[in-house]
Parts: C-alpha cells; structure tokens; sequence
C-alpha cells in the first residue's frame, strides 16, 4: 500500500528556543532546556496543563547522563504527563519532530511537545561522536565527525579554485544570515571580500576542511509544541502544518571512500528526497519549495548535498551558490537562520531545522524572515553514518 | 488504521547471564532472521517494512548512538529507524502511534542489551542522576529502589517473608518458561539468608545481570492477514513521569504507575482490570515491587500488599507466569520480556505456563529509580 | 600607542614575565612571534622553563607568528573580544605551526585589568570633562540657559555649564545669574547620586541638596540634554563566580568480538587480512560484518585479500584528534588512509593510517589513475587488535 494520508492533521502551535552559545555555565541542564519550554508556551499562549505528552531527545554521551529525562523533568514540566524519549544521534531533532507528528497523528494525544537539548560544553564533542564507532575497529582511527572527502569529491569534479570559492561563498552566506538571527551562535560578521584571504589562512582541520567551514559546539534548546488540526485551529492564529517526514539509515561503514564510478555509492540525501517528493507528487522540488532549513554541519557537505535534496544535474548546485540565490531574498533560500554552521546544540540542532522553517511559514521569524511569502518549507536532518530525515510543512491544508 | 496495532510475530534468544561468545549484532540477527522467517514480510518501499523502532542504550552499549552499530542487521539499511531511549514498552507505545497515524502499515520492533558488558550497571545507572548532588551521593536505581522499598514496605505491610515468597516463586515460574534466564531454584530460607545488598533488599530480591534480544513485527489492522493468522492485538498505551528529586515526593505512592495505567485502560475501554484483565506482566526489578505494581495497575488495593499475597492474590491475578524481570531480563528491556509473554498467552502459545482462555493482558514496565516513570500496554487476543 | 578598554598592547607584553606559569612551559623550547599591527611585533622564547619577550623587527626562527590588529589582541586578552570568533573571523591568524601555537595558551596567567580607583575628585572631573561630548545638540533648539553646581566638601567645587546657540560651554566657577543652581552640602553624594547609589528624594528630605531657580529646567530638561554619565570603572566590577563541577567519567567495558569480527581480528594475528563476502550481491566486506546490508542476508564465506594494496583515499588530520579509547591525543598531522586491498573492488576499501613520514607521498586514486601502492607493517607481538598492523606503509 503506497504513503497513505494522515489519521488527522498535526499543526506546529508553539516554537521556543534559547539563545545558542558556548558560554551557558549559567544555567544547568534543566534550567537551560526550561528556558526554551517557557519561550514556547509563550508563544502557543498555553501553559503546562495544556500539554499532553513530553517528547524529549538527545545525544547522552555528549553529558554523560544516562536517561537524562528523569533529572530533566526539573525543567521539562513533564512531571506527570505521558513522556517518551527518543533518539538517533545527530537527527534526534528532527526524529523528535517525527514522532511527536506520529503521536499527535494517531489520536492518542492531542498536544504533544518536542524537546531537544544539548550541552555540548560540558563533554568532549569530537571524542564523543568518535564514541558511535565500533570499539573493536573504527573507533581507534575516526576523527569524530571531521573529514575532507567531501571537499575531495567537489574538488575532483570541479577544481580546487571554484571548489574553495564555492565553499566560502556558502560559509560567508551563512555567516550573513547568523548576523540577522538573534539566537545564532556565531555570526563573524565575514564579507565576501575576505574569500581569499580565509581560504589561504583559515586552519585546515582535515585535508582541505577548514576551520571556518566546520560547525561551532553550542549549547542550546529549542522546544516545538504540535497540535491535532481542531486544537491548532483553535488556539494558534497560524498554525504550519506537517505534511509528511521520512527517515533513512545506512549501514555502519565508513569504507565508502573508493571513488570508483563504476560503483556509485548511493546517498540518503538523495534517496529520501526521491522518496518523499515522488509519494507527496513534487515534481520540481526547487519550484515548488520557498525555503529550506539545511542541516549543514560543514560547508563542503551544504554545497554538495544542495544537489542530493534538490536532484540538481551538473554544476546547477554551485550556480544557486555562485549567483548567491540561496541568500535571504534569492530563488531558494537555505538556512536564513544561519544554519548549523551557525549553531549547532546537536541533540536540538534538527528540530530547530523544523522549528525555523516553521517561523518562516508564520512569517514571523524575526529579522531573518524571508521578505516574500512563505507556503511551503523543507527541514533536513544529519546524523549517524550518514543518515537523513527530512520534513515537509505547509502553510495551507490544501495538499 | 484503527484503533489497535497487532503483534503478528514475535522473536527471542534465550536470556543468559553472559553473551561471551557473541557480539549484539549476533544477538539480534537471530531475532531478525526468525521474524522473517515466521512473515515473511519484506523491506519494499510500498508494501513493506520502511521503518524500524529499536530499543538499546548508548551507556549499556558504550557507544554514541547505539543504534548505529546494528542499522544492518535490522535491516534498516536505507530505510526509516528510531531509537526508543527509554524502557522498551515504550516503543511499543511509540510504535502504535506510527502506525495509527497512518505514517506507517508496517513496523519492526527490535532491542537488545548486553548487560554483561560493562564492568558495573551500577556506575550507569549512577550516571542518570544530577552531578551535583544526587550523583555524588552515590544515587543508582539499586539503593534508590532499596529507600523505595523501605517506605512501601512500611505502608502495604509487607514483610522480608513476603519477599522470600516471590523470589521462590519468580524461579518456579521460570523454568517453565524455556527463553527465561536458567536460575537456580531457591528456597524462601535461602531468600531470607542472602546477603544484604541495599537495605532492606537482598541480592537475590534483586533482579540479575542479564543479556537478550528480541524482536517482533507490529502492523496496522488493515493488513494483518498478510503477516499472521493469530494476531494478538495492543489496545491501550499510557505512561506517566513522577518527580526527580526523592525528596520531592512520597516514595511509597504509585502516582505515576496509577496515572499511567488509567489512561492505558481508558483507551483499551478496561473498566475493571481485575475482572476485564487475565494476565498481568510487572516489571520487578525487585521483589517489592511485584507487590507495589500490582497496586498501582489496580489489581491490588492500596496499603494491602502484604495480604494481597497472604491472600494468594500472584496467582489468582495471574501475575508474572514468565518469571517477571526478577528471574532476569535485561534493565531497560524487561517491558517488551512482559509484553512477549503477554504475546504468548494471548495466542495460545505460552506453553506449562498457559492461562486458558487469556483474552487480555497488561503489560508494564518502569524506567528509572523507584519507578520515576512508569508506562502500561493493555494487549487482547 | 593606542589604549583599548584602558590597557595599552605592550602592557600585555609586558605583564607576561609576571604572568609566566613554569608548569606551562614544561618540555618546551621554541620560539613565538607577534605581530601587531602598527604597534610592533614582539618575539618571545621559551627555554628551561623560562621565558623571554623582546620588542624586535626580527622575528625568524619563530614557529609559529600571531597576527592581529591592537584592539583584537587587546580584546582577546583582556576578554572583551571572543578569542574563538575573532580567529574564525580572521581577525586573529597564526602563520606557522598552529598547534604549537596552542601551547602559549598554558604559558600565562591571565591577563587582569588593573583595578583603578576613582577618588570623588577623579570623579568630578571626569563629569564635567565629559559634559561636552555627552551634550545632545538636537534637544538644545532655541535654548539659552545656564545650569550652576555648588559642590561643597573637602573634595567640592563650583562649575557652570552654558547652554546657547546650539553649543555647550562648561566653566569651573559659577558666573552670571545662572538659570537653575543646584547645591549639594558634599561633592560626594552628588557623584553618588550620578552613579544612581542614591536618589535624589532622599538627598532632598535629609536637606543635604537643594535647588534654586527655574527647577523644572533642571529636573525635565537636563536629562534629555545630555547622554547619561557612564561610570569608568562599571566594566571592571568582579563576574559573578560560576562554580563548574569537572569530571572525568570513565566506565569498564569488555567487548566481544563474535564470530565474524573475531575471525577478522584472529587473522591479524597471523598477519592475514580477511573480509568477508556477501553470497547474493559479492560485495566483500571489510572489516567483516554479520550482514549485507544491502542483501539483509548473512554474509558467513570468508576471503582472504591484500595484504597489499592501493591508496584510494586520504584524509590528512591536522586537528589534535582525541584517541576516545584512551584519551590520548593523537599526534598530528596523521594520514587516515582507505586502502582498497587486492582482491576487493570499487569502494570495497579497508580504513587505517599510514606511516606518518610518507604522508606528502601519497597519491590518491580513481578509476583512470592508480593509487600509492600500500603494504601493512605489522607488529611484532600481536594480539588480534587493529594495531597489530601498526600502520601501511609505501610498497616500493
């Protein structure tokens, strides 16, 4: 039986997040995840009573707390209310997006709330995503989440110059929107006079990745409350609707790296966007959406996965960025936010992908809002070995 | 899409003291490939399985995203899988709402955990509470479950010789059940003169380090003729969060097992669980606790533990036929050991042990120091 | 030279002998550059747990040089700039040895402003001086007025501050017949009183202030005229402490290594390498897994490949990489290789390092080109571990 349509709709009524940073010693866990609950029931004009169930992710290692939803719960509010937990690694925010959809969706609750935090301060992140590989193997030779393949990849097919260009140029696009987003992380205020001098100075972490290609370690929450579409209807003056979401998993190998062209390795990137614009009938993906909310944990992997998610044929992916049309105010623009390159509190990273294409759709994002109108918005989510989950949500319950 | 999700198979490996020989990937592949086998179901994109809930823990495990080292031998390569990172019962729970959301027909549901594995499920389970003040105390689910103990107790009058009397019990029942961890039977003098682990719990009230895995094969109603002429159904699904701090709340109360079994019932339409309910499941991972649950799940009244089982009320209600958690299932996956026996009896296939004609089971579980969240399924045949 | 939040560049550099940690310097013996911009560059050497920092136009022999602005060096020291931003932004760029770089930061204590204090005479004329530039000359249309400040007290004075044609003037004694006149009975509560320590009612009803003249000049008029006085010493006030509980949590694992993955490693110790093959898709596995995950089949029949093969990818580590299994930091650069091994095919490549000297020598290969020919080196006492190869090295 082919994707069927939903039990009932599911409207995202509620969006908080904190303000993404490297210096949080301030709060503890529950306070800072407190912080992002309280910013969203503000915005969804409810209070706690009004929540039926409590999603809550994230990535334990990275803290070393082990079901850190029953310390949380000092902050979470979830203190008597149905709470699951949920995770998968670095899309545990978009997962937790899915699954709150799923329990709204079902009937079994009306009001479901979606969590995902991380400190990433308070542990060692690269050794901590070094952790996820095989003790007996891998995990004495990965570098965390660090490699330059994809940078190699890009290079091979289009030389280093435009390769290096590209990259930055999306880096400093970023950059820009950070600067319009107050919750950003890092905004270093970078012009595209700087391309060359930051590609000749910028540290290399590996191979040609540089440091100012890689994502920033924050701490941060962010907070989404969905609703069933009569409870949206009532209590939220725009509700975005979910469409659909899918997920995709690969293998636990790392030894994809041969560059054989006879072998095609095949992405998730590309097979869930396939999957999830053939079942919802997109046919034109680049038409059809108006904004997407990228998780880009590095330039090199934004630049190239644009192509994946879009189905873009040759160099049309360097183009969009060459001719800066994913820029706030261009033909499809990707993280207004400013991206995880901008903020990146992993276990909330995804959801705040849903999240900010969620405000998007509202029209009320803030200083990065998109100036043309919003009806259609895409989120993506990374994690694991190479794993996908994408989001689709709607302005109008029309489709 | 309805308003029950079916079990249409269910697969295990023996619970062992020690996997030695035995990655978790091994472990499982046996699961997977047995579900195949007994379903034939496939990984097609229209019809088949496009996504798994699994269930493992990055601590037990020792690795960031523990379900990243088994996405093959689930068969999630290039397909949906979500990790529930909490008490297995709670996938279920989980899973039934994909499924009744009509996001998916299919769903493979999968868990292990070696618990054998790390040096102490202690110093793990330490690290669930706050660095700051309970964790430095030396708070882990043994000795918090032990000041449990001692408060409920107190209240339902139960004494060390009632403790003694579920341990013998959990062991009968479990050399009838050919997946439980092999234990040897014990006698209630034995019980009663093993050491002192955690005041006023003894080592053998408390449940063994133990390795498993297991799988099963949920669908939405619509389709289960496909996979299944049996299918037992799940009907109702509640859990509940109850406060962190110990002193924040009263520990011999069942507030969360209470909230989380009401509103299980409410949605599988159970009036009274000790008439509509045939078999109860109860995650002990003590001994206190068979008692304590069973008041919370209604089965028991209130403060009247001690004679509850004066009264032969395990029996009577049918309680833990398999052994429970105390003869030894693996911490975080005692919910989906219940819930599989549960599948057992409703199906006819539950063997020495069978409840003739079981129409419904409960199934429970806890995840956390003294039941901190607790969570319910009702199953029907 | 120029002074940012107070402090000069060179009272960084010349804090830094007081500042000198020995335990910083342990093992070390190298030399470091800086190179601030239109204020100097200064070179400091590092040797027997000493250090020496001299202003110089010469800075070779230096491993590693940083390059800033004054403001930026100033800020990253003194804390008012973000050190992180201000590196990734490019404001802050070290040429050279970056790693080593990263060492000056155990070297010093940090840097601290030194606290000045403000007499109420100090205050007082730093008020006043800083009238004129505090004076908004958009709310002074079409007014001509004088405000007069009788201060009395050890520390007291008198000034004027004239208001006309759109420019203020400001003169230390009280002339002319002055349009509001305040007086204090001590010059000390009226800086109390601009630093908001205490308020004006309860200055007025301990008599200790008083007004004359056009009084609602002063009380509505004055505080649109001018920005509000901003304390010199406000950004000195000590943090708030912030108590951080360190930890370093570590749990006993014994993993086993099953029956697929257990032949692969017994194989390293008989110096064999072994993957294994799929029986529907023939994809060879490398390190062996249960299953394909493509086929959702057990893969059992195990092949023997390599041990010699070719370099198809490389990703040269330049980040201080921590060993998660250990702790160690793993000494950097390092070359993680993926060598696809006789007997294997298209992306079928086997992941390990090379031997660190031969890094520049490698060439990666594709379809066209033929990568570095790879063989492993083993070690002598194996033990069935990914170390028993300790690294591959050239085949030449």
């Amino acid at each position: 039986m082919a994707h069927k349509k939903k039990n009932r709709n599911v409207g995202i009524i509620g969006i908080g997040q904190t303000k993404h940073s490297s210096h949080r010693e301030d709060v503890n866990q529950p306070e800072l995840i407190h912080e992002a609950i309280s910013l969203a029931l503000k915005d969804a004009n409810l209070t706690m009573n009004d929540i039926d169930c409590v999603v809550h992710g994230n990535m334990e290692l990275f803290e070393m707390v082990h079901q850190p939803d029953l310390w949380h719960v000092l902050g979470t509010g979830a203190y008597g209310k149905d709470c699951i937990r949920i995770t998968t690694g670095g899309t545990v925010g978009a997962t937790i997006a899915c699954a709150s959809d799923n329990l709204v969706a079902s009937g079994m609750y009306d009001i479901v709330m979606a969590i995902g935090f991380e400190k990433l301060q308070e542990g060692h992140t690269t050794g901590g995503i070094t952790n996820m590989a095989d003790p007996l193997w891998f995990r004495k030779i990965q570098a965390g989440a660090l490699t330059g393949s994809s940078a190699y990849d890009v290079e091979k097919e289009f030389g280093l110059e435009r390769a290096d260009r590209a990259s930055l140029t999306y880096r400093i696009i970023m950059d820009k929107h950070a600067g319009l987003n107050p919750n950003a992380h890092r905004s270093f205020g970078l012009d595209f006079g700087q391309i060359d001098d930051l590609i000749r100075t910028s540290p290399r972490l590996v191979g040609n990745l540089k440091l100012i290609e890689m994502c920033s370690q924050s701490d941060g929450a962010c907070c989404v409350i969905f609703a069933c579409e009569k409870k949206a209807k009532d209590l939220a003056q725009t509700p975005v609707w979910i469409r659909d979401h899918i997920t995709v998993h690969k293998e636990e190998s790392f030894t994809i790296f041969g560059y054989d062209r006879k072998y095609p390795v095949l992405k998730t990137h590309k097979f869930a966007a396939e999957q999830l614009f053939k079942r919802n009938d997109i046919k034109n993906p680049l038409d059809y959406f108006d904004v997407f909310e990228m998780y880009d944990p590095a330039s090199w992997w934004a630049i190239d996965w644009l192509r994946d998610f879009f189905a873009l044929k040759g160099d049309e992916h360097l183009k969009l960025i060459e001719d800066k049309e994913i820029m706030i105010g261009g033909k499809m623009p990707i993280n207004p936010s400013g991206g995880v390159i901008g903020s990146n509190p992993i276990g909330a990273t995804a959801l705040l992908r849903v999240a900010e294409a969620a405000l998007q759709v509202r029209g009320n994002a803030g200083p990065h809002q998109i100036p043309t109108p919003v009806k259609h918005a895409l989120a993506s989510g990374f994690g694991g070995t190479m794993w996908t989950v994408m989001t689709m949500l709607e302005k109008e319950l029309n489709w | 899409m309805g308003k029950r999700m079916a079990i249409c198979a269910v697969a295990q490996i023996k619970n062992d003291a020690e996997y030695w020989h035995l990655r978790f990937q091994n472990m499982l592949l046996g699961c997977f490939e047995s579900i195949m086998e007994q379903t034939k179901v496939t990984f097609d994109m229209e019809k088949g399985i496009r996504n798994i809930i699994t269930c493992s823990d990055d601590l037990f495990d020792a690795r960031t995203i523990s379900d990243n080292g088994i996405t093959d031998v689930v068969g999630a390569h290039f397909r949906g899988e979500e990790k529930m990172a909490q008490e297995s019962i709670n996938g279920l729970g989980y899973a039934m709402a994909s499924i009744l959301s009509g996001h998916d027909d299919v769903i493979l549901f999968m868990g292990h955990c070696k618990e054998s594995q790390g040096e102490s499920r202690r110093m793990i389970s330490n690290l669930a509470y706050d660095p700051f003040y309970s964790r430095p105390l030396g708070m882990d689910y043994h000795n918090v479950d032990a000041l449990q103990a001692r408060a409920y107790m107190e209240k339902s009058k139960v004494t060390d010789e009632h403790l003694a009397k579920i341990v013998v019990r959990s062991r009968q029942n479990a050399k009838k059940n050919p997946y439980a961890r092999e234990n040897k039977l014990v006698n209630e003098q034995e019980v009663l003169n093993s050491p002192m682990y955690a005041d006023p719990l003894r080592e053998l009230h408390i449940y063994p380090v133990t390795d498993w895995a297991y799988g099963m094969l949920l669908c939405c109603e619509d389709r289960v003729q496909e996979f299944t002429k049996k299918p037992v159904w799940v009907t109702g699904y509640g859990s509940c969060m109850d406060r962190y701090f110990l002193g924040d709340k009263d520990l011999a109360s069942n507030f969360s097992l209470n909230n989380a079994s009401k509103r299980a019932y409410e949605k599988a339409g159970i009036k009274d669980p000790k008439k509509d309910i045939q078999v109860f499941e109860l995650s002990d991972h003590a001994a206190y606790q068979l008692p304590m649950w069973a008041e919370g799940v209604g089965i028991a009244d209130e403060g009247k533990g001690g004679k509850w089982i004066d009264d032969g009320g395990m029996d009577k209600f049918n309680v833990n036929l398999s052994g429970g958690q105390l003869n030894g299932n693996p911490l975080l996956l005692g919910g989906a050991a219940r819930a599989m026996e549960c599948y057992y009896q409703l199906s006819g296939q539950a063997g020495d042990r069978q409840v003739k004609g079981a129409k419904r089971a409960v199934a429970q579980a806890a995840t956390g120091g003294a039941g901190q969240h607790q969570a319910v399924i009702v199953m029907e045949a | 030279m120029a002074e940012y939040w107070g402090v000069k560049v060179e009272d960084i550099f010349n804090s830094m002998q007081e500042r000198f940690r020995p335990e910083g310097a342990k093992d070390l013996d190298t030399v470091f550059g800086y190179d601030i911009k239109d204020e100097g560059k200064w070179k400091l050497t590092v040797k027997d747990n000493k250090i020496k920092i001299e202003k110089t136009d010469d800075l070779s022999g230096s491993v590693a040089t940083m390059q800033a602005d004054g403001e930026t060096f100033v800020g990253v020291n003194t804390g008012n700039v973000d050190a992180t931003n201000a590196f990734m932004g490019g404001k802050v760029k070290v040429e050279g040895d970056m790693a080593a770089f990263g060492k000056t930061g155990k070297l010093f204590r940090k840097f601290v402003i030194a606290q000045k204090e403000m007499t109420t005479k100090d205050y007082l004329a730093d008020m006043f001086a800083t009238i004129v530039p505090r004076f908004k000359v958009s709310e002074a249309a079409g007014l001509d007025a004088s405000f007069a400040f009788d201060l009395g007290g050890p520390d007291g004075g008198k000034w004027t501050v004239f208001i006309k044609d759109n420019v203020c003037t400001v003169t230390a004694t009280i002339e002319g017949k002055p349009t509001v006149t305040l007086e204090f009975n001590d010059a000390k509560d009226y800086v109390d009183f601009i630093l908001g320590k205490i308020d004006s009612q309860s200055l007025m009803a301990g008599g200790k202030a008083g007004a004359k003249g056009d009084l609602n000049m002063m009380a509505s008029k004055w505080p649109v005229l001018f920005e509000k006085y901003k304390d010199p010493l406000a950004g000195n006030v000590p943090q708030q402490e912030l108590i951080v509980l360190k930890k370093t949590i570590g749990l006993n694992e014994k993993f086993s290594t099953g029956p697929i993955m257990g032949k692969f490693l017994k194989g390293l110790k008989e110096k064999k390498i072994y993957a294994n093959k799929c029986p529907q898709c023939g994809r060879m596995q490398l390190p062996p897994r249960e299953v394909c995950a493509d086929c959702r089949v057990r893969v059992n029949e195990i092949v023997e490949v390599g041990p010699k093969g070719e370099v198809r990818y490389m990703d040269i580590v330049y980040y201080a990489m921590p060993d998660p299994l250990t702790g160690a930091v793993r000494d950097t650069p390092y070359g993680g290789i993926n060598v696809l091994m006789d007997g294997c095919k298209g992306n079928e490549t086997l992941p390990h390092f090379i031997r660190k000297d031969q890094i520049e020598k490698i060439q990666m290969g594709w379809n066209e080109k033929k990568g570095t020919r790879v063989r492993p080196v083993w070690e002598e006492n194996r033990i069935g571990d990914i170390w028993d190869i300790k690294y591959f090295e050239i085949d030449e």
